[in-house]
């Protein structure tokens, strides 16, 4: 193996070292927040649509069945994390990883 | 005269009478014309001696006349197939129980079997082309007129479900940062395409509504009758739909002067009561009153129902586009 290989090895670990920490520091934290956001505002979407399914009557929720076969596993996804969820606190502070 | 004219009103006042003879009287003028009875006890049929279904068939006897009969019933019932058949196209087996419920209580809540008999309107007056004017028999449940307003709220409440679905579909594409795949796009969301489909629909329902329809109420000389009018006229004028006219149905006959009875007695009182309380209908309510038609005492039918449509002063001429 001649020297200039080694470099190159050499300077391809710190390369993914680099990236790890740049995903691990500000890469991942920042991905996680904006889908627990888009999460977040998916779940107020599903309880506009369906209202129905924590009993309270939704004047649409007749329209909004015909989206079901389309949402068919975020739906169930959504209904557990909303029998499941037990405070906003919660679910806010899982991003701080404690 | 607009294409599609609508009768409401409370129940038992004879609106399936005065819907048929008005269809009667536009297919007797020449326009071809479709009587839609939305009633699930559905008494067109018993005004035509005929049975209709839920597609537009030809009434035995009549030229330029065609009846169908709406059943909601039915209709939440093959919306509810429909869904369920896509989704078992669409979805894993497995969860396919978890969503059947909620299909199931969707179709359950109080505002299905509105919502059903709005949906078969839209569709009836969308497939309406080969026919000049549509008569509606609308439902006696005070339902019926709300029904009418719906497509401002629904187009909103749609409005506002798109807009909450693109933007968690939005953030969710910025959360795809680098190469990551997004886990979902807007331009893929079957979503999104089908409250849009929804949404247009309901436009052009409150366009038709607005534009193209006219609205009468039946009504009863007796004080309950009237008070369910003015209710609705005001409900009406809210959405924005004018009431056209008013008929007044069940008139009682006046008696001869010289009969002195017992029966002559109380027929003559009772049509000195009606006459004050068509004169305050007159003069209280904004719309015209369009027809008086005396009580009958057979079931109006057959060769009846031409003498009670020569009673309706409702126009019949269609409006040149």
């Amino acid at each position: 193996m001649t020297l200039a290989d080694r470099i190159a090895e050499y300077r391809d670990l710190v390369e993914e070292w680099l990236h790890g920490l740049y995903h691990g520091m500000i890469e991942h934290p920042a991905y996680e927040l904006i889908e627990k956001e888009a999460e977040d505002s998916e779940d107020a979407f599903m309880f506009a649509c369906f209202a129905d399914a924590f009993g309270i009557p939704s004047p649409v929720s007749y329209y909004t069945a015909e989206l079901l076969p389309y949402l068919g596993e975020e739906f169930q996804q959504w209904e557990r994390r909303m029998w499941d969820r037990e405070s906003l606190i919660e679910r806010k502070g899982q991003q701080y990883h404690f | 005269m607009e294409k599609f004219v609508f009768f409401g009103g409370k129940g038992g006042v004879g609106k399936t009478t005065v819907s048929c003879a008005y269809g009667l009287k536009c297919a007797e003028a020449g326009l071809k014309t479709l009587v839609v009875s939305t009633d699930p006890a559905h008494s067109t049929s018993d005004v035509f001696d005929q049975q209709f279904g839920d597609d537009p068939e030809a009434v035995a006897g009549r030229e330029n006349l065609w009846a169908m009969e709406i059943d909601p019933e039915e209709e939440v019932e093959r919306h509810m197939m429909d869904i369920k058949r896509t989704m078992t196209d669409q979805v894993s087996p497995g969860i396919v129980n978890e969503i059947d419920r909620q299909i199931e209580l969707a179709h359950r809540t109080p505002g299905a079997y509105e919502a059903a008999l709005f949906d078969r309107f839209i569709d009836v007056m969308g497939e309406s082309e080969e026919f000049d004017r549509v008569v509606f028999d609308t439902a006696p449940t005070g339902g019926t007129l709300r029904l009418l307003g719906l497509p401002d709220f629904l187009q909103d409440w749609i409005e506002r479900l798109v807009e909450k679905r693109s933007k968690s579909i939005d953030l969710f594409e910025r959360a795809a940062i680098g190469d990551r795949e997004a886990r979902k796009t807007a331009r893929e969301d079957p979503i999104i395409a089908r409250l849009t489909e929804r949404k247009e629909l309901f436009e052009f329902a409150g366009d038709t509504l607005r534009n193209d329809a006219s609205f009468f109420l039946v009504l009863n000389p007796d004080e309950l009758s009237i008070r369910e009018t003015s209710r609705a006229i005001e409900d009406l004028t809210e959405y924005d739909l004018g009431v056209e006219g008013l008929v007044v149905n069940k008139v009682a006959p006046e008696p001869d002067a010289d009969e002195d009875g017992t029966g002559a007695r109380y027929l003559r009182e009772r049509y000195e009561n009606e006459r004050d309380r068509i004169e305050r209908i007159r003069t209280t309510f904004e719309p015209p009153v369009v027809a008086r038609i005396e009580q009958r005492v057979e079931e109006v039918k057959g060769d009846l129902l031409a003498e009670v449509a020569a009673e309706l002063d409702i126009d019949v001429a269609t409006v040149p586009a």
